[in-house]
């Protein structure tokens, strides 16, 4: 019998007598490598599903619960595992499982705190989807029960474990670019962010990320990752924000907006813009990260560095062109008036894994290592409240301000 | 712009009026700094489709950037006077008016054009500002080249010729005498602003200075510290490890021109984005000219001019050249015959017998 199957069979005394967070720390530390990771699954709708197939890519792990209140969800995470999954409608009986090492939430976003707070308390570490929370109080609350639990809680931020991005970044950080003042962020696309219903009346149920009483709508689905990425180039998470949106193209019944254009304030007068459309997918999904002596353009796929024209600088009196002399030759290309476009520096980082296999690896690793994981809970509530209160400052037409996270302890 | 500033570009005019032209500002502003600089800069600035870059002595940094940025500026503001890429410039607003009627501009636009019609008349017809829908049915207008029909280059033939530019002096007027004729200033306009930016640092006091239009003009003004005058490299076309020619410049400029950067390749044959208008297609018989001339502007336009009229009439038009050199490398994609032309540099001796041609040959007409 090994470890689990021992917790497996744990007493109801031993429950109900409080000890079962300690018993689920002492369970993490000491997983083995080459130990069954069992993974519950609460929301297997589509980013639920892709979070279990790469899952499924990590030696050991195996998908041994899932939860959703729509039925054909169970059928496609069986077809997915290659052999049915348990199932349960109600998140709290699956969490009544003993076997379980860590919970995945992929719920729709209003639902994320319930579920994330839910899996914690029963002393499971949770990889929690992005937006973190749907409100403030939401990111707040699992911001608590994280300290209190002291569960590993990892957020879907998945570009923190990009190579490209971390390459990036770090090169932003160490000022190659100079000191960054803007990010100007893309997130378009030319499409109308629906799902096919099968029955009517599951419109809501499928279609949740349309409904305001379930999603944050663009900022939170998509721009979540853009923030995030802003705020690990800028250290800090912004101090306020002032945007509006509006449905331009899709008249559909749906209650987000089709469009978005948010500026978040940072500290020094630093700011970040945001901008997602849905009918146009010219500039697809990628940063522009503004510094005083160069750009970088960040994208899904890639990273390339733009320089702007050298400053003055003293020549070496030995170099090879006082020496020798300066070369004549025909004159360069003509490149047309705009300067200091050029092809740029693309970064020769091995683009390597998906993002997204990289940190569910990283979040089994941290689990069975009972370390912190990368992008924790203060990563995924400075992304997260951020795009609440942009969300709020459209609505209100009044630039927010953002809260900082409470100080530890 | 700023008043100082204004001054001194209105200063660096009345010089060059003064002085007749471009070629004799050389003795117009005595320097006031008699100490050699103690070191040199680097500053560069992108313009006209190409990278300028300034070496520069001066005693900080601080003093260099402010030199450099003056002629820089310069830069920018011949920019927008000349570029045929920008439908804002004056020689854009002459492209499209002057088929119409006479178009009054302003002197130093006026005397550019009568400049480049100058070097059409001394040269024939080689060089030809005219160029610019030849350029353009050969497709190197914004890089998209291809062979253009023969229906093609007939109605570019109609469209072109600097003899159907006419120009009165007395209101400082251009006039197109067929429709769609239109000025490029490729041949020249590098080493016309080249001049202006050594009026610019020579206003500024400037005493030793190395200008680059994209490596294909360079002005060196004075020398640096201790030497004799600025060297400048002259590739050899076949071994880019080795130069086939160094000069030593001092007080004055240099232009190469080669196809070694503008052209396009169809069907294995490559095309030079260098036209010779009589043809009405690319040069084919010659590989890289380099003219050494006191004026930019004249060394520019020389070291063209000399790329489309091949070694024999290059002799000829340089004969009644005495203060220009040059070096002439002609043949089809290889070097196959090297003329020099009161070419001198370091290494002394014929330079064209230095170089692995087969066949050497040095005129001192």
């Amino acid at each position: 019998m090994n470890r689990r199957d021992f917790l497996g069979g744990a007493s109801a005394s031993v429950l109900a007598s409080g000890m079962l967070p300690l018993l689920a720390q002492d369970r993490e530390k000491n997983v083995s490598p080459d130990d069954t990771f069992s993974v519950g699954v609460i929301g297997p709708g589509s980013r639920g599903q892709e979070l279990i197939r790469q899952l499924l890519r990590i030696r050991g792990v195996r998908i041994a619960a899932v939860c959703d209140i729509y039925e054909p969800r169970f059928a496609e995470v069986d077809q997915l595992a290659g052999s049915p999954v348990p199932r349960y409608k109600d998140y709290r009986h699956m969490l009544e499982r003993k076997d379980l090492d860590a919970i995945v939430v992929a719920t729709p976003l209003y639902l994320h705190a319930e579920h994330v707070n839910a899996a914690l308390n029963s002393g499971r570490a949770v990889y929690g989807e992005k937006s973190m929370g749907f409100t403030p109080e939401d990111s707040l609350s699992i911001l608590r029960t994280v300290s209190e639990t002291g569960k590993i809680f990892q957020v879907g931020h998945q570009y923190r474990y990009a190579p490209w991005f971390q390459d990036a970044v770090q090169r932003v950080r160490d000022l190659q670019i100079g000191k960054v003042t803007q990010i100007v962020a893309y997130w378009n696309r030319n499409a109308d962010w629906r799902r096919p219903v099968p029955e009517p009346k599951d419109e809501r149920l499928i279609n949740w990320r349309l409904y305001r009483e379930y999603s944050g709508g663009l900022l939170t689905e998509l721009g979540s990752h853009h923030i995030d990425v802003a705020n690990w180039v800028l250290g800090e998470q912004p101090i306020d924000v002032i945007g509006v949106g509006s449905i331009a193209v899709y008249h559909d019944g749906r209650e987000v907006d089709d469009n978005v254009q948010v500026i978040f304030g940072y500290s020094e007068g630093r700011r970040m813009t945001f901008t997602s459309m849905t009918s146009n997918s010219l500039m697809g999904e990628q940063l522009w990260i503004y510094g005083t002596s160069g750009s970088l353009q960040l994208t899904l796929e890639d990273a390339t560095f733009y320089y702007e024209p050298r400053p003055i600088h003293a020549v070496n009196p030995h170099s090879e062109m006082m020496q020798h002399g300066v070369t004549t030759g025909a004159s360069f290309r003509a490149q047309g008036e705009m300067p200091y476009r050029g092809p740029g520096t693309r970064l020769a980082t091995a683009s390597g894994d998906d993002p997204t296999l990289v940190a569910c690896r990283s979040f089994v690793d941290c689990v069975r290592g009972k370390k912190q994981p990368l992008a924790d809970v203060q990563i995924g509530y400075a992304a997260a409240i951020a795009a609440a209160c942009a969300n709020r400052s459209i609505q209100s037409g009044r630039k927010e301000i953002i809260p900082p996270a409470p100080a530890a302890g | 712009m700023p008043v100082v500033q204004t001054l001194k570009r209105l200063l660096a005019l009345c010089l060059l009026l003064a002085n007749g032209g471009p070629s004799d500002y050389a003795c117009a502003s005595e320097p006031k700094r008699a100490a050699p600089a103690a070191q040199v800069f680097l500053e560069t600035h992108t313009a006209m489709g190409t990278i300028f870059s300034i070496y520069l002595y001066a005693p900080t940094e601080r003093e260099a950037h402010t030199v450099a940025q003056a002629a820089f500026d310069e830069v920018d503001r011949v920019e927008e006077l000349l570029s045929n890429y920008r439908p804002s410039s004056e020689l854009s607003r002459i492209n499209r008016e002057a088929a119409l009627g006479p178009v009054v501009t302003d002197r130093e636009t006026f005397a550019f054009v009568a400049t480049s019609i100058g070097w059409s008349a001394r040269t024939n017809g080689a060089f030809d500002i005219t160029v610019g829908r030849l350029m353009k049915a050969w497709g190197f207008f914004r890089a998209n080249g291809h062979v253009p029909s023969a229906a093609e280059l007939a109605e570019a033939g109609r469209q072109m010729g600097w003899q159907k530019v006419i120009l009165n002096s007395q209101e400082r007027s251009v006039r197109f005498a067929a429709d769609n004729v239109e000025l490029d200033p490729g041949g020249i306009g590098k080493g016309y602003v080249v001049d202006r930016m050594v009026e610019m640092l020579r206003v500024e006091h400037v005493t030793s200075a190395l200008i680059s239009a994209g490596s294909s003009t360079i002005y060196a003004i004075g020398a640096p510290p201790g030497k004799r005058g600025w060297k400048v490299q002259i590739p050899d076309p076949e071994d880019h490890q080795r130069p086939i020619s160094t000069v030593v410049l001092r007080d004055t400029s240099l232009s190469t021109s080669a196809c070694t950067e503008k052209y396009f390749v169809l069907d294995g044959h490559r095309y030079c984005h260098i036209m010779n208008p009589h043809t009405l297609k690319p040069v084919e018989d010659m590989v890289q000219t380099t003219a050494i001339h006191p004026s930019a502007t004249a060394s520019d336009a020389l070291s063209a001019s000399l790329f489309v009229l091949g070694p024999e009439a290059s002799l000829h038009l340089l004969k009644g050249m005495p203060e220009a050199s040059a070096l002439l490398l002609a043949g089809h994609g290889r070097v196959e015959h090297c003329t020099s032309v009161r070419w001198s540099d370091p290494e002394g001796g014929d330079v064209c017998h230095r170089t692995a041609t087969k066949r050497n040959r040095k005129v001192e007409p």
